[in-house]
């Protein structure tokens, strides 16, 4: 009797397991991710590769004479030092000078062994950024620098994310607690967390305009009955960067105490009491168990808000269309601005601009998040 | 957090806090109501007046006249209700195969669908239009021009993708794959949550994987899809800026790019606009009031996790 099989036993092939009807879960699971990959590439990474090549041509609509030739990189020269940029020592002094040097001697320690190469980098970043902003980025008129206005849609989006990140932690973190407590009212707590996240940005920028409206908006009108003269929030700079923050962090904070409810949510009640058998005080208690144990839901938070933050379109302007001057003119309405006015080229590197701010921030965020783990 | 008996002070901040909170949350949108009641003379008074006066409601009656606005509540709710259930559809299989079967690099996929989030839509606007424009297809439009050319003039002479601009697909497509994304990612904590037991029991009794994924994850896996839907949902409804450049027609407009225009260039006409924006609204309000918890549960889906 033969009890050999004529064949050595074969696992069936991918093909055939698939043809059989009875696939894998690998080969089930690729067969449902294609409509995902699908959408996904024809919508997003198409495009992308596309801006990315666009921003390599010249090509103006409104000069269609000149065609679309291949310029290279020109675009991102005029945008971060301009085509004709010398280096003049004028460049070097205020505070570059100062970031250079703080740069060179974190450096310097990290070489040492003082200090770990990416603090470095990140303080690096953080003390350009910082120190930009406070003194600003551009030469101005006297130097030759190209791009002004480049520099300046970059500050004002450095601002919005620094101020209204910030701001919608510090509301947001007191919301969560407060809509963490049991109540009767819970539901009404809930309503109230969710409208601001559920309102069209753009109507939020409408409704905050006409609230901050001078002479018959009612933030002016409560601020004259406790005696402050409210000022023209929407024609002067300073206060138009304040309202525009403001309604951000309206519009924001809510989603921040959403995620960051989630997270207190998720903690171990016994933790509160046997640190209260303990004696710890209130406060104690908030820093050594609350922040700490928050932190993944932090993290989540920090990521969403700081992207959308970079990419801050709708408010502003819906606000002031990016107005006074250009005072409130976010890098997303640059780019608008620019699409609009027909220099489909420029636009595309202003674009690549900001996404690369938002890559760079993803992977240093995550990078942050797997540290941890 | 359930703490012990809070003292006297304690609870009055929590009670003052709360109502701060609510307050804080609910009157701008309030106080735009009570502007939509207000006469339109009565708006530009002084000292302001907080309850109106004379309750009208002639500056409803407006929206409608100036503006199609029932139009636009028709194309919003079309064009969220169409990407909805795509996207819906897309990412329950996403989710599906992430959250339950083994899979190589699953985690490195959802990692990488959620980053796509990061692309910000003004990025994709240019692209976008030049593809609903009408574009060469890929591998097809040379190769039909080229046998044109060879002498078979029964081909056309080009192939275009159609032009979708002011229509209905150029909003529909990249919503649905704007909201891909946080979809996916909600969709694949919920599936995740399922007991694996429940489908194993059913592989046993000599079901497919094709048969328990209909007739045994489905149903219990309808509580995350409604919420994963309403999210889609509102983030269809209330996007801008690819809604104002693709579709410029006046009855292709969606309902936030609607209500803006109604200001003119340099007049407000606050008691119309503000009529507009809670009519407008009112959809996502009333999701709200009927869903608040779910729409909770599904947004803190990828916080929970970390």
């Amino acid at each position: 009797m033969a009890l050999t099989t004529p064949h050595a036993y074969r696992r069936p092939g991918f093909w055939r397991r698939l043809r059989s009807g009875n696939p894998t879960e690998a080969q089930l699971g690729l067969i449902l991710l294609i409509p995902a990959a699908l959408v996904l590439a024809l919508v997003m990474f198409w495009p992308i590769a596309q801006v990315l090549w666009q921003s390599l041509h010249f090509e103006r609509l409104n000069v269609p004479a000149r065609g679309r030739p291949f310029i290279g990189l020109e675009h991102y020269q005029r945008m971060l030092w301009g085509s004709d940029m010398t280096w003049d020592v004028r460049h070097l002094l205020g505070w570059r000078l100062l970031a250079f040097a703080g740069a060179a001697g974190l450096w310097w320690g990290a070489a040492r062994g003082l200090a770990r190469w990416r603090t470095a980098l990140v303080w690096t970043v953080i003390a350009v950024l910082v120190a930009g902003l406070w003194m600003g980025y551009h030469p101005g008129e006297a130097g030759r620098w190209n791009d002004a206005r480049f520099w300046n849609a970059f500050s004002i989006t450095l601002i919005i994310t620094v101020a209204s990140v910030a701001g919608s932690f510090l509301v947001g973190l007191p919301l969560a607690l407060l809509a963490n407590v049991e109540s009767r009212w819970r539901w009404l707590v809930r309503i109230a967390l969710l409208i601001p996240w559920a309102m069209p940005r753009v109507l939020v920028g409408v409704m905050f305009a006409w609230l901050f409206n001078y002479t018959n908006g009612v933030v002016n009108d409560l601020l004259g009955r406790v005696g402050i003269a409210g000022p023209l929030w929407l024609s002067r700079a300073e206060p138009a960067v304040w309202a525009a923050n403001i309604t951000i962090v309206w519009a924001t904070s809510a989603f921040v105490g959403l995620i960051l409810l989630a997270g207190l949510q998720s903690i171990d009640e016994s933790l509160y009491e046997a640190a209260m058998v303990d004696g710890a005080s209130r406060w104690q208690r908030f820093w050594a168990i609350t922040l700490p144990l928050l932190r993944p839901s932090i993290a989540v938070a920090l990521i969403f808000r700081t992207l959308t933050a970079i990419q801050t379109f709708d408010i502003p302007y819906a606000m002031t269309q990016g107005g006074p001057g250009r005072t409130l003119e976010t890098l997303g309405i640059y780019v608008s601005n620019t699409t609009n006015s027909l220099n489909l080229g420029y636009a595309a590197a202003l674009a690549v601009a900001l996404f690369g701010m938002s890559l760079a921030i993803t992977v240093l965020y995550l990078r942050w998040i797997y540290a941890e783990d | 957090m359930r703490r012990q008996r809070h003292g006297i002070p304690m609870r009055i901040a929590v009670v003052v806090g709360t109502a701060l909170l609510v307050i804080n949350g609910t009157f701008p949108l309030v106080w735009m109501m009570l502007t939509s009641l207000k006469e339109e003379n009565e708006l530009i008074r002084i000292p302001i007046t907080y309850w109106p006066e004379a309750i009208t409601f002639r500056n409803y009656v407006q929206v409608f006249d100036q503006l199609p606005f029932a139009r636009f509540m028709l194309n919003s709710a079309v064009v969220s209700v169409s990407a909805t259930v795509a996207c819906v559809l897309i990412a329950a299989l996403a989710g599906y195969a992430l959250g339950r079967l083994n899979m190589p690099y699953r985690r490195a996929l959802l990692t990488g669908i959620v980053m796509t989030s990061m692309f910000p839509a003004l990025v994709l606007l240019v692209p976008l239009y030049r593809m609903f424009l009408g574009m060469d297809v890929p591998l097809l439009s040379p190769l039909v021009a080229f046998l044109h050319d060879l002498g078979m003039t029964f081909m056309p002479t080009e192939v275009r993708t159609p032009n979708l601009l002011n229509t209905y697909w150029a909003l529909i497509i990249p919503y649905v794959a704007l909201s891909l994304p946080i979809a996916t990612l909600i969709l694949t904590s919920f599936f995740q949550l399922i007991p694996r037991d429940l489908e194993s029991a059913a592989l046993v009794d000599g079901c497919t994987r094709v048969e328990a994924l209909f007739k045994v994850i489905a149903p219990v896996s309808a509580p995350g899809v409604v919420t994963a839907a309403i999210i889609i949902f509102v983030n269809s409804w209330n996007e801008f800026l690819l809604a104002l450049t693709f579709n410029t027609a006046q009855n292709m407009r969606t309902v936030p790019v609607g209500i803006t225009m109604y200001q003119g260039e340099f007049a407000f006409p606050w008691a119309t606009i503000s009529a507009a924006i809670t009519v407008g609204v009112l959809p996502l309000v009333a999701l709200i009031l009927l869903f608040q918890q779910k729409i909770i549960a599904g947004l803190t889906a990828g916080g929970v996790k970390g």
